[in-house]
């Protein structure tokens, strides 16, 4: 395989193709017959995927940073077009291509108007998260960052359920907010490096190097960096737009929104907030601060998810507990947690993934997400049964699927330093298997009392190709997660050697010493 | 190397002024004979179009030839600052005319002096951006004010075009006493008028106190001009009286030639004083940011809310000023063209809707356009997301370099403030496209008699594809901003590729 794709170059182009082909693809859906705009949109996003799916065995696992382009765009003011993969990035971009197209076609039914306009924002969507876990300059990453708002501004906007203008801008402004406040901070961060070193630059490396120029800063700049992905992840308190969003976005929104875009956050804190500032992150206060949050997370989420009525509201809140787990992972401070706190962020990813499409077409037929409107789908809908199942306890964390390997290892490793916080989130387990068990009852067991549900049918073949990667993705990082623990692990042996320098940063630059620009 | 002493050298230097005014001479005679119907209107728009275009063509000329002053800058200006600002003000001219020759026809404006009024007011414009000299400086503003203050109340029927002119008279010749004032101390303190050789003067001796309330003066005169809180109470009523290119017009073209001025008489004349001027310009930026944005999340009506929202840009403008750096200078003049290229686009497709006056069009109005007018409601999206400062348009350049010029001094209050109300300001631009996009039609579509004929469709074209083009490939206008700024104001910096 290797050889074949050497023959290709493939290391040279395929970072620029992964932004560039669903970027060509806007143009495309756009100009294609309304009929069409989706087996367009279908064929763009799976070209992608494809490609994309060269990088599992392409991927040094071995090695750190890899895959590194940098075009010079803004050479004045140090900033270039500059990207690269890691461990870290691998899996998140692995993991947006994949249900790239199966947003897509999960989306073929529920979108009936405007089909172009949402398929062109899907596309400018995607190109947006992947372009995010590629970047390797603070400017290009903003600007990715901010950029993959507007569609998701849109896709609520327009495609969303009846409260959708509110729960639009509610998400743009919250987003909007710790970015901007971010956008201060990578200012203010690179002018300090720049006026310590002589070199102006955006670029990733260089700000690494030297983020200790930041000084007494460091507290600030660290805040507005943690708002910024706080507010993405989302972190207690700072999750009320979550609900929101997650409801009123259609199917493919929420999946995207909820599988891809909430590792933002958490890809944020791993790649830049952690990183730049360790001193101030693991340090005392701060480190306090998150370890409680997160564990009020991943609480408050599972008992507010108990209660949910609506199906979607109760995923979407057992996605802010789901999220905890990663957080605390990240301070966790060991390989072991921090490898647990990606594997949760995959998992996640695929099992609410495939939640929120099985929603979605449990949506399409009763047009209500009431878990008390349901009951006894088993018997109609077996296949949808099974895979429900299958996802539910997934998501649970049963052993041999894929929720457990993560929060296992997350919580094994940050057990020396956190006991207490630990033992809460363990019980918070019990909690999770409490309201999917309940939800799994309500829909699919107890009886089929209900005249309307007699008549639904089961998954169609679309729906069954839309779930069949997501579920076979589940069993198989179930059973099997050493290849996945293998290539993440020399990204998360540096994110937590970097983590771990509270105080004399001995491998860093110390100042004056800056180095000179090439 | 032109010498401005000598007649044949100031001539050349000031080739566009003279071309447009002797242009505007020009279509006042022709106008003369020919001002009873529409045709003849249309006709004068499309002569004064094509005098911009000359004049337009003096500046590339005289820009690409490279002049330089041989000596002391001797009333005008040769140098990247005054080229840039004029070429904005040109183009902001232009699109005004095209605009407005479709826009006047359909309300029923038949006037030519119209055309006449506003070359001479861009004459005004383009003295101001150029001044070397307070005299110049202050002929410049009331030439450009003068033919502004009828532009404003052109709409005769109209009561709200006649209370716009008036208050823009009282209060603009009130400023003017300010600066007059201003201009008067500082002549007092120095015995110059000459921009550099007051600064000359000033850097010899103590500040004295005649000095500091001469600067003080003439920032409140300017501030008058550009808007700034408290010195706005004017503008709202004026940009939502007057009629629609005109708002354009003043939005973008005065701002410009205001901006540069008061740029220009800071760190030439005054860099010794920053003391003085910081706190002063501190303040009023973030007031003026603060009011600006607050205001206009109140409004329900889309010219309206665009009027406050100029006044929160001339915030943002001020903000860039604070410096008084190299970077700072960079980013006002920067700023000017983002939000010139923004706010001419925004005004003449606001300008191309309305049902029976495009004052009342309120946000319900548009609700549905993005399926009748595809097009219009993606251009006021584009420009609605630039203003907002989002990245992929000029707009969030335009921030980027305002933030980068004040934290490269270490201040961090400006600019958390000014992201902070940018966010506010996402309450205001973000509905116009919610209601473009994602609201049913209403009761009073203003898309029912969208009119936007193809000189003027043409233009804003173009102007949303440059708010584009530059959002994404912005180094040749940052570079050349940066050149610009450095006869302003000389400070070494790191920076690539120095």
């Amino acid at each position: 395989m290797n050889g074949f794709l050497d023959s290709l170059n493939y290391g040279q182009w395929i970072l620029h193709a992964l932004v560039l082909l669903p970027v060509i693809g806007i143009p495309l859906v756009l100009l294609a017959p309304e009929r069409l705009a989706k087996h367009v949109a279908l064929g763009v996003t799976l070209l992608t995927f494809v490609v994309s799916a060269g990088l599992w065995w392409h991927f040094d696992p071995s090695a750190g940073m890899q895959y590194r382009t940098a075009i010079p765009w803004m050479p004045r003011w140090g900033i270039s077009y500059a990207v690269g993969l890691d461990g870290i990035s691998l899996f998140m971009v692995l993991l947006t291509t994949l249900l790239g197209p199966l947003s897509v076609l999960g989306s073929y039914r529920y979108i009936t108007e405007r089909e172009r306009g949402y398929y062109a924002l899907m596309l400018a969507l995607l190109a947006g998260l992947i372009g995010c876990f590629l970047a390797l300059d603070l400017f290009v990453f903003y600007v990715f960052f901010e950029i993959m708002l507007i569609p998701m501004y849109f896709i609520i906007g327009i495609w969303g359920g009846a409260n959708r203008l509110y729960a639009a801008i509610k998400f743009f402004v919250y987003t909007f907010f710790g970015s901007l406040l971010m956008l201060v901070a990578i200012i203010a961060l690179v002018w300090k490096v720049a006026l310590a070193t002589g070199e102006l630059s955006f670029g990733y490396d260089h700000l690494l190097r030297n983020a200790a120029a930041a000084g007494d800063l460091a507290p600030w700049l660290f805040a507005a960096f943690a708002l910024a992905f706080a507010i993405k992840v989302p972190v207690f308190p700072f999750h009320t737009w979550l609900p929101d969003a997650h409801v009123e976005a259609p199917t493919a929104g929420s999946v995207i929104l909820a599988s891809v875009m909430l590792k933002i956050g958490t890809y944020g804190f791993m790649r830049f907030a952690v990183p730049f500032f360790p001193d101030v992150a693991m340090g005392d206060p701060v480190r306090t601060i998150i370890v409680v949050l997160a564990v009020i997370g991943i609480l408050y989420g599972a008992l507010v998810a108990m209660v949910q009525p609506d199906f979607k509201k109760l995923v979407a809140y057992s996605s802010v507990s789901h999220l905890g787990f990663v957080m605390l992972g990240i301070w966790g401070g060991t390989l072991a947690s921090v490898q647990g706190a990606l594997m949760v962020m995959i998992a996640h990813g695929l099992s609410t993934g495939a939640l929120f499409f099985l929603i979605g077409m449990m949506y399409e037929r009763r047009h209500t997400r009431e878990l008390a409107e349901y009951g006894g789908l088993a018997r109609v809908m077996p296949v949808f049964g099974m895979v429900l199942t299958l996802v539910a306890l997934a998501s649970i964390g049963l052993p041999g699927l894929n929720g457990f390997i993560g929060e296992f290892l997350v919580l094994l490793g940050s057990f020396g330093r956190y006991p207490a916080a630990v033992v809460i989130a363990t019980l918070v387990v019990i909690v999770a298997a409490a309201y999917l068990l309940g939800a799994l009852q309500k829909i699919i067991y107890t009886r089929l009392d209900r005249p309307e549900n007699q008549g639904l049918t089961d998954l169609t073949f679309r729906e069954v190709l839309v779930l069949l990667p997501l579920v076979a993705g589940i069993v198989w990082m179930g059973l099997a997660p050493g290849p996945i623990l293998r290539r993440m692990e020399p990204a998360a042996r540096a994110f937590v050697e970097a983590s771990a320098q509270t105080d004399a940063p001995a491998g860093r630059t110390v100042l004056g010493q800056g180095e000179v620009a090439p | 190397m032109i010498d401005l002493f000598s007649p044949m050298g100031a001539a050349r230097a000031l080739l566009p002024e003279i071309v447009l005014s002797a242009w505007a001479l020009l279509v006042l005679l022709v106008v003369a004979w020919r001002h009873r119907t529409a045709a003849d209107c249309r006709l004068a728009g499309w002569l004064s179009a094509a005098g911009v275009v000359a004049s337009a063509a003096a500046l590339v000329w005289l820009w690409s030839s490279g002049a330089r002053s041989s000596g002391l800058d001797h009333m005008v200006t040769l140098d990247w600052v005054r080229f840039g600002g004029a070429a904005v003000i040109l183009f902001s001219a232009f699109a005004t005319i095209l605009v407005s020759i479709r826009y006047l026809d359909r309300e029923g404006l038949t006037a030519p002096e119209y055309y006449p009024l506003l070359l001479l007011s861009t004459v005004g414009m383009l003295f101001l951006a150029g001044a070397a000299d307070m005299i110049v400086l202050f002929l410049g503003l009331e030439v450009m004010s003068v033919g502004v203050y009828v532009l404003a109340g052109y709409d005769r029927r109209n009561p709200a075009s006649a209370e716009a002119a008036l208050k823009y008279f009282l209060i603009g010749a009130f400023a003017s006493g300010f600066l007059l004032y201003g201009i008067a101390l500082a002549f007092g303190a120095t015995g110059q008028t000459n921009l550099q050789l007051i600064g000359a003067q000033l850097a010899i001796g103590p500040a004295s106190l005649m000095a500091r309330l001469g600067l003080a003066l003439l920032i409140i005169g300017m501030a008058f001009k550009v808007a700034a809180v408290p010195f706005h109470m004017w503008a709202p009523d004026v940009y939502d009286g007057s009629p629609t290119p005109v708002t354009g017009f003043m939005a973008t073209g005065v701002k410009v030639a205001a901006f540069v001025a008061l740029t220009r008489v800071l760190l030439v004349s005054f860099p010794g004083f920053d003391q003085v001027w910081q706190p002063i310009i501190g303040v009023l930026a973030l007031v003026t940011m603060i009011v600006g944005n607050l205001i206009a999340l109140a409004q329900k009506h889309v010219k309206r809310m665009l009027a406050y929202s100029s006044v929160a840009h001339a915030g943002y403008l001020l903000v860039a000023l604070w410096p008084g750096t190299r970077l700072g200078a960079a980013a006002v003049l920067f700023y000017l063209l983002a939000y010139s290229l923004t706010t001419i686009a925004a005004f003449a497709l606001l300008g191309s809707l309305g049902t029976g006056g495009e004052r009342d069009v309120r946000f319900d109005d548009v609700a549905g356009l993005a399926r009748r007018r595809p097009w219009t409601a993606l251009g006021l999206a584009i420009c609605m997301l630039s203003l907002l400062g989002f990245p992929g348009t000029i707009g969030f350049i335009g921030k980027w370099t305002i933030l980068q010029a004040v934290l490269a001094e270490g201040h961090y209050l400006l600019p958390v403030v000014l992201v902070i109300t940018s966010v506010v300001s996402a309450g205001y631009y973000l509905p116009l496209i919610m209601s473009m996009y994602m609201k049913p039609e209403g009761e009073r579509p203003a898309w029912k008699e969208l009119v936007l004929a193809q000189p003027g469709a043409a233009i804003v074209f173009a102007t949303i594809a440059a708010v584009v083009v530059f959002g994404i490939l912005p180094s040749g206008i940052v570079d050349a901003s940066l050149r610009s700024a450095a006869t302003l104001a000389q400070t070494v910096m790191p920076m690539a590729g120095r």
